[in-house]
């Protein structure tokens, strides 16, 4: 069933809570409502579900408005998933599925039905907690509980689910199942379903739409992609994040940012010579104090090429898989010359890419200082059958200078850079 | 497959337990009433007394049948048998208000005096004998009965205004006045029986109940008050359970919360005003009924309720069987009684949960 909010707002006294809310939600799909503590989220939540007086006839379920709806009916059209349920009260996991049922229920007399027995069978199996039926609620898991409420909601036979952050008391595995439970029971029975999340990449991950409120605005609707963009998050959580593209599902990723420490820029540039994932902490690191860096060469696609792309590193970049050209390798070779310093992290040497290495050793050779860092003890790095290691021992004996790690790297680099 | 009908299996064995007791109940009840009529002073059961009879003098009288002398017909008739009644009554009102304000508050230790019930009609009780308007131990009278159960829902009703903000009852607020209230109108009620000396002892019996005052007018009171109560509670069993996962399922779930609480208040405070007007201040069983019961058939209120108002029911006739004939000829207020049975027993549950663990 759709879903619509025409321009809510709503007020807890003199404190606006929502302003001008305007969303729409199809049928059959997965929604998640972001945004900071304090944003209006759950209070939406609550208005769609009629547990705040809002202006009723701003929200539209299917083609009706939702002051037109009986309490049973709209408890036939929703069911809700809080946060978390805690109960000192003994009651069994099938007791409190079968809540799900009080709505279809014609009249106070009357009892269960074959139906209703049936309803609260199939979501307890669905969910799998079936198996744990007569165990008493109080007793289980924290993410089997959430189960069985997810079971009451599902028996509630509702076409909308709203939930209120259901992971945010549950671990790793938990958050997981719960939110695979969430995505299936939307897609095989249809069910809209509208969550509060909190976590971005679990809401990147499940979610069809995103929608982002801030301060009560609603900031971006749209997929994870088009929502969950840096300057998005910068703007409405106030952090510095880079977004990647999760290698598994193809969607995108999120990783927050240590906010870079105001360093004062020093005005020296650092050339790093880097690729297969090992330069991005050495490029973080000198960036966080305050170092110009540069990088060469990087395939386009290497996970250094997008950690220096979000540095905002210049870089000497190669097409996607292919060797290192000679314009590359010219324009490699005139930034490591005309920066302060040459850093070489220990990357893989293949045949594609050896002349980065050969970069350090003609840097070396016209009076650069060059700085190496050691790959970690057993680590191969040569596979180009011994041509790096000469390449390596070569540079040790000329004079370059081995770093124990990036610590002691930068602990370097700043004395070095001390007037 | 196999699995999944052992499961369907031993669920409606835990189910059918639930219904059997229930069944088992009502006989329970009247089983019990019936050999309590039969103890006392005076009849076929009860302590070394010279003045047994037999049972097929009880009988007689209390069928009016053979020649027995009339003022065992009275002793049956006018005494024992609505005090009975009353206590069978009492003891159901009590259980079935505890249950009901348990739900509320969602909280296994709230009690039917927990919003100031006992102490608002202890006030208009003790009013009424120190104004002299009625002495509190004549038989028969209404007029402090009636004192008694205004006073007791004045109060009520005061302790739920003051718990209610903006259209919403707040139960922490509520139950925070209910201790506030309870405690200011505790120091008058002290405050009053310490200036009538004369009426302390009366007083002290009422203070801890007593179904010595039993009457066919005060039958009659409570079998409306918890005829009406009882069905109420029983009506609204699915929304107290839909209450006890929080406002907010209660409401998802089709029910007015706000109504709910508002309703159940009422019947509660309601059943417990008659009981308390009439019997004092009989503690315990409104705690302990529901919270033991509970134990046995589970929190599902469609079961819970009817089990607990009928256990309350058998219970107070018991309770108050020994207290007119433990240290007979002398009567003991039969609060004495439900506390010294109820509180050890209640430590025992709590002692038994807690060393339970996860297996509450």
């Amino acid at each position: 069933m759709n879903l619509e909010v025409r321009g809510l707002s709503f007020s807890f006294g003199e404190k606006r809570v929502l302003k001008d809310v305007a969303l729409g939600i199809r049928d059959g799909e997965f929604i998640g409502l972001m945004g900071p503590n304090g944003s209006g989220k759950t209070t939406l939540l609550r208005c769609l579900m009629r547990y705040l007086p809002a202006d009723g006839s701003r929200i539209l379920i299917g083609r009706r408005t939702l002051d037109s709806f009986t309490a049973s009916e709209l408890a036939r059209v929703f069911a809700v998933v809080p946060q978390a349920s805690a109960t000192d009260f003994t009651f069994n996991a099938r007791e409190i599925v079968t809540m799900g049922r009080i709505p279809h229920i014609s009249s106070r007399l009357a009892g269960m039905g074959r139906r209703d027995a049936d309803a609260v069978k199939a979501a307890m199996k669905q969910t799998n907690t079936w198996q744990f039926a007569t165990r008493q609620f109080s007793e289980l898991s924290g993410g089997e509980r959430q189960r069985v409420i997810i079971a009451r909601a599902i028996a509630q036979e509702p076409r909308i689910l709203l939930l209120d952050e259901p992971t945010v008391y549950l671990d790793i595995n938990g958050q997981i199942e719960i939110m695979d439970l969430i995505r299936r029971l939307n897609s095989e029975r249809g069910i809209t379903t509208v969550a509060v999340l909190h976590d971005v990449n679990l809401a990147a991950r499940y979610c069809d739409r995103i929608a982002l409120l801030s301060e009560g605005a609603l900031e971006a609707v749209g997929t994870p992609k088009e929502v969950l963009t840096p300057e998005n998050v910068q703007s409405v959580y106030d952090v510095a994040v880079v977004v990647r593209k999760d290698p598994f599902t193809g969607g995108v990723y999120v990783m927050p940012h240590a906010t870079p420490s105001s360093a004062r820029k020093r005005g020296i540039r650092v050339h790093v010579l880097c690729g297969g994932g090992t330069g991005g902490p050495v490029m973080k690191a000198l960036t966080d104090r305050g170092f110009g860096v540069s990088a060469g060469v990087l395939n386009v696609l290497d996970s250094d090429f997008e950690s220096a792309k979000d540095l905002h590193v210049e870089i000497v970049e190669e097409a996607p898989f292919s060797p290192v050209s000679d314009d590359s390798h010219a324009r490699n070779l005139t930034l490591a010359m005309q920066s302060r310093w040459v850093v070489v992290s220990p990357f893989p040497v293949g045949p594609g890419n050896l002349k980065n290495l050969e970069v350090a050793t003609t840097a070396l050779k016209s009076g650069k200082t060059v700085y190496l860092l050691l790959p970690e003890v057993g680590k191969e790095i040569d596979f180009v059958g011994g041509k790096a290691d000469v390449l390596v021992d070569d540079l040790k004996r000329s004079g370059a200078i081995t770093v124990a790690g990036i610590n002691d790297l930068t602990r370097r680099l700043a004395e070095g850079s001390e007037p | 497959m196999q699995a999944a009908d052992d499961l369907e299996e031993r669920y409606e064995r835990v189910m059918g337990r639930r219904f059997l007791l229930l069944t088992i109940l009502p006989f329970a009840l009247f089983g019990s009433a019936i050999v309590a009529m039969l103890v006392g002073t005076i009849g076929p059961i009860g302590p070394g007394d010279p003045q047994r009879i037999s049972y097929h003098d009880a009988f007689a009288a209390i069928f009016g049948t053979g020649d027995v002398p009339s003022y065992l017909n009275q002793i049956f008739w006018q005494v024992r048998i609505p005090r009975i009644i009353l206590a069978g009554l009492v003891g159901a009102a009590l259980a079935c208000a505890g249950t009901a304000m348990q739900a509320v508050f969602r909280n296994p230790m709230a009690d039917p005096f927990i919003v100031g019930v006992s102490t608002g009609a202890s006030l208009g009780a003790v009013a009424a004998g120190l104004a002299g308007i009625a002495s509190i131990a004549i038989i028969g009278s209404m007029v402090t009965p009636a004192l008694a159960f205004s006073t007791a829902l004045i109060t009520v009703f005061v302790v739920y205004r003051l718990g209610v903000v903006r259209g919403r009852v707040y139960v922490d607020t509520l139950l925070l006045s209910g201790v506030a209230i309870a405690a200011f109108l505790g120091a008058v009620v002290s405050f009053m029986i310490y200036f009538t000396q004369q009426e302390y002892h009366r007083i002290i019996f009422w203070l801890l109940g007593s179904l010595s005052l039993a009457s066919w007018p005060a039958v009659a009171v409570l079998v409306l008050a918890v005829s009406v109560g009882t069905v109420t509670v029983f009506l609204y069993s699915r929304e107290l359970n839909a209450l006890l996962l929080g406002e907010e399922t209660a409401h998802n779930l089709g029910t007015d919360p706000e109504a709910l609480k508002t309703r159940m208040l009422l019947m509660a405070a309601v059943m417990t005003a008659a009981a308390v007007a009439f019997t004092g201040v009989i503690g315990f069983i409104g705690l302990i009924i529901p919270h033991m019961l509970r134990l046995v058939v589970g929190a599902d209120h469609r079961v819970l309720v009817p089990a607990a108002t009928m256990s309350g029911a058998v219970f107070l006739i018991w309770a108050d069987t020994l207290a007119r004939t433990a240290i007979a000829p002398t009567e003991l207020p039969v609060g004495i009684i439900t506390a010294m049975c109820g509180g050890p027993f209640f430590l025992y549950l709590l002692r038994r949960s807690k060393a339970g663990g996860d297996r509450r």
